[in-house]
């Protein structure tokens, strides 16, 4: 479903050169939910952009469903718009617009009709437990509404992949379970795709695998159903990362 | 239709920036639909005043304005009469009045000034209604009795000067067309003002047939078409010029000196105005469009995560700078309609002009065309200002627009 090989990302500051990626090769599969981890400044986020097509300014190749993305900017915000939904750590809903507005927007961009717009939006929110809240504005909503708004938004045109940045991390514990079990339910309906950056380990436990990165570098990428006791340790950048993985 | 109902929420979201911002367009269309139709009713003012002061067209013989005449009515034009009966019949013409140019000097037995003098027959006061300001007496009459002096109805200043009035003789001495000295006498009948100082020292009017006596011809200087409608001036002259080959025929607007240099002043007047309000407009709305889009690069970022096109992004704002210009433009229209019927109502006079001794009425018209321009302008001023803020917005990468704070 989704490949990326040697990928190398290089971000320059005045006349510092930062590598944030040195050569990252991976993939994901369809239906897959994949947890990207590491401790801050491992590239995750970097990562993540650079598969959800936000960052085209990177070196090596990204493949969807085998086809060699180009870095053409229509072309990819065309993929964008239609196979790919995105859900942020700050839920970034459109503070002017309703939730049913915001739910409805992707729908908007991918031209269908008003009715049938009303029918999915509706039906999608009464899924994540919003029905009754759709004319709300985000202010008007708590934090775990409106991600589950943001899931919503991000699921409603049943993109082929959802990104997602650090979904609970500004959730409390029993919203984020919330969110993360939605997601994964949604996910498992519309055998979609999720490639989630996170902290989190009641999100990692939750995924079918795990790709660890440090320092831009790709540690391991078959981290399967990790206890959480073990996930810490990894996500808190100790100094045997390695080794431990190893055991895994 | 979704994009504008999002430019409209935008509009809400921060109301007293909106208000504001609003709130220049309004003044801003108020001061050029104010200002321009003032400038508009001036102008008409001073359309109607040359053109009833000169006659909408005037008819003379070829060359006269251009030349120096040798002696009195060596342009004259003959047999004034039977252009008179001509176009009398014409439902359009409201007067057909002949005139008589002439100089010299007047005294009253122990003083003697000089004159500039016209000849007019009696229906000219008819036609061109209060062209002068009777001070004393009253207009020329229609006709003189017989045996009694002709009438002449004298400036006040010249009045003042040979220290006569109303029911006093003075005498006109001037030369005939033939190189003589002539001279006469008139009663005076009147003494008028005529607001500009330069003639109430010298003007004379008198009746024709006197006129024509005193330079000893039968010819008149001009011949001058009153219309009903100033608007039906071009189609006349075109008519009137292909009828009568043998004369010229100048409309109203070639001879009025003061309208033209007047117009031309307050048309850069306006045009300075409308570049000035433009630009504060222009810098309005970029500041304000220029925040909006900075608060809200981590929404423009959010968007274009989801695949709303550069374009659209730009599209959304540009509608927002849109919707600000024609709430501003409409309500600064209602704005002006109510300034003008507020001024039709109080009945509020200007000061005398430089120049003049008496005020006028202030009025604003409305111009339909003025208005459009000045809406279509303000409106697009909006729109482009919005459009270059929001550009720069959108330009910036995604990844960079999600994580600004």
């Amino acid at each position: 479903m989704l490949r990326f090989e040697n990928i190398v990302k290089t971000f320059i500051q005045g006349e510092t050169k930062t590598r944030a990626l040195k050569g990252v090769s991976g993939s994901v599969h369809r239906g897959e939910t994949v947890a990207l981890c590491g401790p801050s400044g491992s590239g995750k986020s970097t990562l993540l952009n650079i598969c959800g097509l936000l960052d085209m300014d990177y070196q090596g190749d990204l493949f969807f469903n085998n086809q060699k993305i180009s870095k053409d900017l229509h072309l990819s915000t065309k993929i964008r718009r239609e196979r790919i939904g995105f859900i942020f750590q700050r839920y970034n809903l459109i503070e002017a617009m309703t939730a049913f507005e915001n739910v409805e927007y992707p729908l908007i961009l991918s031209s269908q009709s008003k009715s049938e717009r009303k029918q999915k939006v509706l039906s999608i929110l009464e899924q994540v437990g919003l029905a009754g809240h759709e004319y709300k504005r985000p202010d008007q909503l708590s934090g775990g509404q409106q991600q589950r708004v943001a899931v919503a938004r991000a699921l409603v045109k049943r993109p082929a992949l959802v990104i997602a940045d650090e979904p609970t991390a500004n959730l409390d514990t029993e919203t984020a379970t919330v969110v993360i079990d939605l997601m994964r339910e949604l996910g498992a309906t519309t055998q979609t795709t999720f490639l989630v950056a996170t902290h989190d380990s009641r999100m990692t436990e939750r995924c079918h695998r795990a790709i660890y990165l440090r320092d831009g570098l790709l540690v391991s990428k078959e981290i399967e159903h990790l206890e959480p006791q073990k996930f810490q340790k990894l996500t808190s950048g100790a100094k045997h990362a390695e080794h431990q993985i190893g055991m895994v | 239709m979704q994009s504008i109902k999002l430019a409209w929420y935008n509009i809400l979201r921060n109301r007293r920036r909106s208000f504001f911002t609003i709130l220049i367009t309004i003044v801003a269309t108020l001061v050029l639909l104010a200002g321009g139709g003032f400038g508009l009713y001036m102008y008409q003012g001073l359309e109607e005043e040359s053109a009833r002061d000169t006659g909408n067209l005037i008819l003379t013989r070829s060359g006269y304005f251009e030349l120096e005449e040798d002696y009195p009515l060596q342009y004259g034009i003959s047999a004034y009469k039977d252009i008179q009966q001509q176009y009398l019949k014409d439902e359009q013409i409201k007067a057909v009045l002949p005139h008589v140019d002439f100089q010299g000097l007047i005294s009253n037995g122990e003083k003697t000034a000089i004159f500039m003098g016209k000849g007019v027959e009696h229906g000219e006061f008819l036609a061109k209604g209060p062209f002068i300001n009777f001070t004393d007496g009253r207009a020329l009459s229609s006709e003189v009795e017989s045996g009694s002096d002709p009438e002449i109805l004298l400036a006040s200043g010249l009045a003042k000067n040979l220290k006569v009035g109303v029911g006093d003789i003075v005498t006109l001495l001037s030369t005939t067309t033939e190189n003589v000295m002539n001279a006469m006498d008139f009663k005076v009948k009147g003494i008028f003002s005529t607001g500009v100082p330069e003639l109430e020292k010298r003007m004379i009017y008198t009746d024709v047939t006197s006129a024509q006596s005193l330079l000893d011809s039968d010819l008149v200087s001009s011949i001058s078409i009153h219309l009903f409608d100033i608007k039906q001036t071009a189609d006349k002259l075109e008519q009137i010029q292909t009828e009568n080959t043998d004369v010229e025929v100048t409309p109203w607007w070639v001879r009025a000196f003061y309208y033209r240099d007047v117009k031309n002043l307050f048309d850069r007047i306006f045009a300075l105005l409308g570049i000035i309000i433009s630009l504060i407009v222009f810098l309005a709305i970029s500041n304000t469009m220029g925040m909006t889009v900075m608060e809200r690069t981590r929404e423009i970022g959010t968007l274009a995560a989801m695949g709303t096109y550069r374009y659209e992004i730009t599209r959304n704002f540009t509608l927002e700078g849109l919707m600000i210009g024609l709430i501003g433009t409409l309500s600064g229209i209602l704005l002006t309609l109510g300034l003008i019927g507020l001024l039709n109502f109080a009945n509020i006079e200007m000061p005398p002009p430089p120049g003049s001794t008496q005020g006028f009425p202030i009025a604003i018209n409305f111009s339909l065309e003025l208005t459009l321009l000045s809406s279509v302008l303000l409106t697009i001023i909006c729109a482009v200002a919005a459009w270059l803020a929001a550009r720069s917005g959108s330009r910036k990468p995604i990844v960079e627009a999600l994580s600004y704070v």
